[in-house]
């Protein structure tokens, strides 16, 4: 078989959801960018709709990548290996933490990997809820706006570095 | 119709939402330093994923309630979008700083 089960998880985890809602999250910020309110012109309602629904959708995206890290990828990954095992391939944090020059890839980019993705969705969470909840509104009340864009863009920042310390990991020990 | 049009709508559920997440933000740090300096560790929920699972969980319990509270609290008044919204930044930034793995070694 070429791809196991645990290496399309993680596939699926990093680069269909997480790569996914990074790409959404840039296209909702440049949405509000472009959206922003303005004397001459007014804004179709319907544009709002689509910023709730993208932001709704990375969201939902968000949750399930970091619960699927949590419970489906990170425990094959933190697994030990049986006693006296020379090839560590199949064990990621023992290999990674077997190399002092890659030991940082588990304590410092897993560890990060562990609690910052949630960060992230919670505040995705709260930039949909404020674009659904004031949809007709979102893109005509500049508070508002403002708010969503700010936790749009530190979600924005906070998925893309997590997602460069995933491929860091994955690049030296990856789950097969 | 415009989206730009309409009556203007009170802020407080949008702030209460921005707010709480920035709280979740803090809680997700405050687990995690507490357990790196051997205080609290949330105990694991889930064994093959190990103390993560608790940490995680329970902080975001805390952003929920805190959500709900604010929520309720605020949903029908106007607030100070400035203030919330820099409140949120600073604990965002304290909850990062906290997951921070080179952190931990201060405490």
């Amino acid at each position: 078989m070429l791809f196991t089960a645990r290496s399309i998880w993680t596939m699926v985890h990093g680069m269909v959801l997480g790569g996914g809602a990074l790409l959404a999250l840039a296209a909702v910020l440049y949405a509000l960018w472009l959206l922003r309110p303005s004397s001459e012109a007014e804004i179709p309602e319907r544009y709002a709709g689509s910023v709730a629904t993208l932001t709704v959708l990375i969201a939902a995206a968000l949750w399930i990548t970091v619960l699927a890290g949590t419970y489906i990828v990170f425990p094959p990954y933190r697994a030990p290996p049986p006693e006296g095992l020379v090839d560590l391939a199949y064990y990621p944090r023992s290999l990674l933490l077997g190399n002092p020059e890659t030991a940082w890839l588990h304590a410092f980019a897993m560890e990060t990997k562990e609690h910052v993705p949630f960060i992230a969705a919670m505040l995705s969470t709260a930039a949909a809820f404020v674009s659904v909840r004031y949809r007709s509104g979102l893109l005509g009340h500049p508070q508002i706006r403002g708010a969503v864009m700010t936790l749009t863009a530190i979600s924005f920042a906070l998925v893309a570095y997590v997602a460069v310390l995933g491929v860091f990991v994955n690049k030296v020990a990856p789950l097969e | 119709m415009s989206a730009a049009g309409g009556a203007t709508p009170t802020n407080g559920a949008a702030m209460a939402a921005t707010l709480a997440a920035g709280l979740g933000a803090l809680a997700i740090g405050l687990f995690v330093i507490l357990n790196e300096a051997g205080i609290y560790g949330a105990p694991s929920l889930y064994g093959p994923a190990g103390g993560v699972s608790g940490r995680t969980t329970f902080a975001v319990a805390v952003w929920l309630i805190a959500w709900g509270a604010l929520h309720w609290r605020w949903k029908e008044r106007d607030v100070d979008a400035g203030r919330v919204v820099t409140a949120c930044l600073v604990l965002v930034g304290v909850g990062l700083l906290l997951t921070f793995p080179p952190m931990w070694d201060v405490f």
